[in-house]
């Protein structure tokens, strides 16, 4: 194997990987380039507006909409994140030949379509309860596939975990709730905190649960469906980078603060 | 005796310091179809410092750790003080443990690790700092308060687990293999200072450990264990120079192995045959003549001779051989000396005077009375 040739697979590697790059981001980039464009239907050559954001923030329906979703993220998350990080801690502290199932079952709702988890709920609210759509099982229906991520996370991380730490707590005259709070949660948290924000991101940009479950309660995706009607609007290009932007400001966040934390405390490695 | 003064003060101002007395009671754990502890009875004496020895899964930690309520007997009962605890959790049992690789909790300073217990107790902040300044000085801490257990060293770290395990004033402390992950200066050093905290605190300690020197440097009384059962219990010298059994001839102390056969018993020994030879050794427990019979004898318990020397040796055995080999070890060397019959076998004794070369033919020798008998 000769030099050159090598240097021509490495750059044909680079080459491929720039390509899958391209593909997983050139419709997120359209978007948000399209979004500052004074024309959207053809905004070539560039020629920049911010006209569709002025469209967007005038619109009392994305106003709504957006309070709802933050509503919906937020709720969905900590419900997922209470129930995972309950579910993660039983699974890993209890020898039990039940396990893998336990385990399994945490993460089967992942497979389950949302479209047929926003009809049960429905069929379930309507047959059973006598209920029309509303928040709060729209919050509990994203849950769902919501907790089997956060589940996935949470384990990931809480392998790594000393449960020795607690059984030392535990020797120096700590319940188990005091235990929890003292020592396991402030070595845990950021991994909880992972969690919370997947959660909240899934529900917040969820179509299929959250149409079913809330009919005419307006969301941010359930808009921008609906707008499709009429027609795509700039105020929807605008409206797709915002929540991209929250999303990517929301993962940036997390990795500084996982960062952060793990160079001020870290778990035990130095030793 | 710098600080004999604050630990007056440590039993004085000390409410009430607990009998100190630990009872386990024919204790059963299973785990599966293993059993790691079998029918174990112990008594704790106040201010002793008591020794587990044995080999990894001998069930040791897992008799720490049904004293400490981190798990829960099959059967049996555990008594501290005069207290059935045998059903009662971890937390409210009232004892400090020091555990292998500290368990210091990471997001903690020093000085919050050393006050947790107390914390728990709902101590009043007052009485939580004179203790802690007390524990600081005890373990030699001060100034390292603020320090997170990262930014300590491994003695540090030790010394703040020390501290957080006696600041409660326990009923007794429990030590799981402390210095395990110390390297072996620290470890002697370390050896000595624990000894003299258990000794100014008058508080029992029971340590685990499967260093036999460890066992050996600290305690007062070591029970040897072995598959779940005590092998033996007893002073710590009775231990090393009348081992109960095989086992305990082998993992304590440094021994040579002689397996044979019992051929008869006549003035209170026994003799031995072995090798087409015959040696002079005690007398087994429930002797069998005709039995095959292991006989283990300390290194430091044989004697090494230029041969020959012309000295009368009646009253001992002899066993002849060439040297093979000598490890200096600065107060002793041990002369590696290969038998007739090709085994080796290790003396060990003073280097000096004895200017033996390799490969000398030489007699090793010592009075019958020596070394260790079992049936096997």
């Amino acid at each position: 194997m000769t030099a050159k040739r090598l240097g021509w697979a490495v750059a044909a590697m680079g080459v491929l990987l720039a390509c899958i790059y391209l593909f997983l981001y050139a419709p997120i980039f359209y978007v948000i380039y399209t979004s500052f464009a004074a024309d959207i239907v053809w905004p070539f050559p560039p020629a920049f507006s911010m006209a569709a954001y002025g469209d967007l923030f005038t619109s009392s329906l994305y106003g709504d909409a957006l309070r709802n979703s933050l509503v919906l993220g937020l709720g969905s998350a900590l419900l997922s994140t209470v129930l995972a990080t309950g579910g993660a801690i039983g699974v890993l502290r209890h020898r039990s030949r039940w396990r893998g199932l336990a385990l399994g079952l945490f993460l089967t709702p992942l497979f389950v379509a949302d479209l047929l988890i926003g009809i049960s709920t429905l069929a379930f609210n309507a047959r059973v309860l006598d209920l029309p759509g509303n928040m709060y099982s729209a919050i509990a229906a994203n849950a769902i596939p919501g907790t089997s991520f956060a589940f996935l996370i949470i384990l990931a991380q809480l392998v790594r975990y000393d449960w020795a730490m607690d059984d030392a707590a535990m020797v120096f005259g700590a319940g188990p709730v005091r235990c929890f709070i003292e020592i396991t949660l402030p070595t845990i948290w950021p991994c909880l905190l992972g969690a919370f924000l997947i959660g909240f991101i899934l529900a917040f940009n969820n179509l299929e649960i959250s149409f079913y479950n809330l009919g005419a309660i307006p969301t941010l995706p359930s808009v921008a469906w609906g707008s499709l009607r009429f027609g795509l609007g700039p105020e929807l290009f605008a409206l797709a980078a915002m929540v991209n932007f929250i999303v990517f400001a929301i993962f940036g966040v997390m990795y500084l603060l996982m960062r952060y934390k793990i160079v001020r405390f870290g778990y035990r490695e130095t030793l | 005796m710098r600080n004999a003064g604050t630990c007056q003060q440590f039993v004085k101002a000390g409410t009430s310091v607990p009998d100190a007395v630990l009872k386990l009671q024919a204790i059963v754990k299973r785990f599966g179809t293993v059993t790691a502890v079998d029918r174990i009875d112990l008594t704790i004496e106040r201010g002793e410092f008591f020794a587990l020895l044995g080999p990894s899964g001998s069930g040791k930690t897992t008799m720490l750790r049904i004293i400490a309520g981190l798990e829960r007997p099959d059967e049996g009962g555990v008594f501290i003080g005069d207290r059935d605890v045998t059903a009662l959790p971890p937390y409210a049992r009232h004892v400090g443990m020091v555990f292998q690789n500290f368990l210091l909790f990471p997001h903690k300073t020093a000085a919050e690790n050393i006050v947790f217990p107390l914390r728990m107790q709902r101590l009043g902040r007052a009485e939580r700092d004179e203790r802690l300044a007390w524990a600081m000085s005890l373990m030699r801490l001060g100034g390292l308060e603020d320090r997170y257990p990262n930014e300590l060293s491994g003695g540090q770290q030790q010394r703040v687990a020390l501290a957080r395990g006696l600041i409660s004033r326990p009923a007794l402390l429990l030590l799981d293999e402390p210095l395990a992950n110390l390297d072996r200066e620290l470890r002697s050093e370390m050896e000595v200072e624990i000894r003299r905290y258990q000794k100014e605190l008058e508080l029992p300690f029971i340590y685990v450990t499967h260093n036999q020197e460890e066992a050996l440097t600290m305690s007062d009384r070591i029970a040897v264990m072995h598959n779940g059962a005590f092998e033996q219990i007893g002073a710590k010298t009775e231990i090393y120079t009348n081992p109960a059994t095989a086992f305990v001839a082998g993992f304590v102390g440094h021994s040579n192995r002689f397996e044979g056969k019992l051929v008869e018993i006549s003035g209170g020994l026994a003799r031995m045959a072995w090798q087409g030879d015959a040696m002079l050794v005690p007398v087994p427990r429930d002797p069998r003549p005709g039995g095959a019979i292991l006989f283990a004898i300390k290194f430091e318990d044989l004697e090494i001779a230029r041969a020959p020397d012309g000295v009368d040796r009646t009253g001992r055995n002899r066993l002849a051989g060439t040297l093979r080999d000598v490890i200096f070890k600065g107060q002793t060397a041990n002369y590696i000396v290969a038998l007739g019959d090709g085994s080796e076998i290790t003396i060990s004794s003073a280097p000096r005077g004895l200017d033996l070369r390799m490969s000398e033919p030489v007699i090793v020798h010592w009075p019958v009375a020596r070394g260790a008998t079992f049936h096997v």
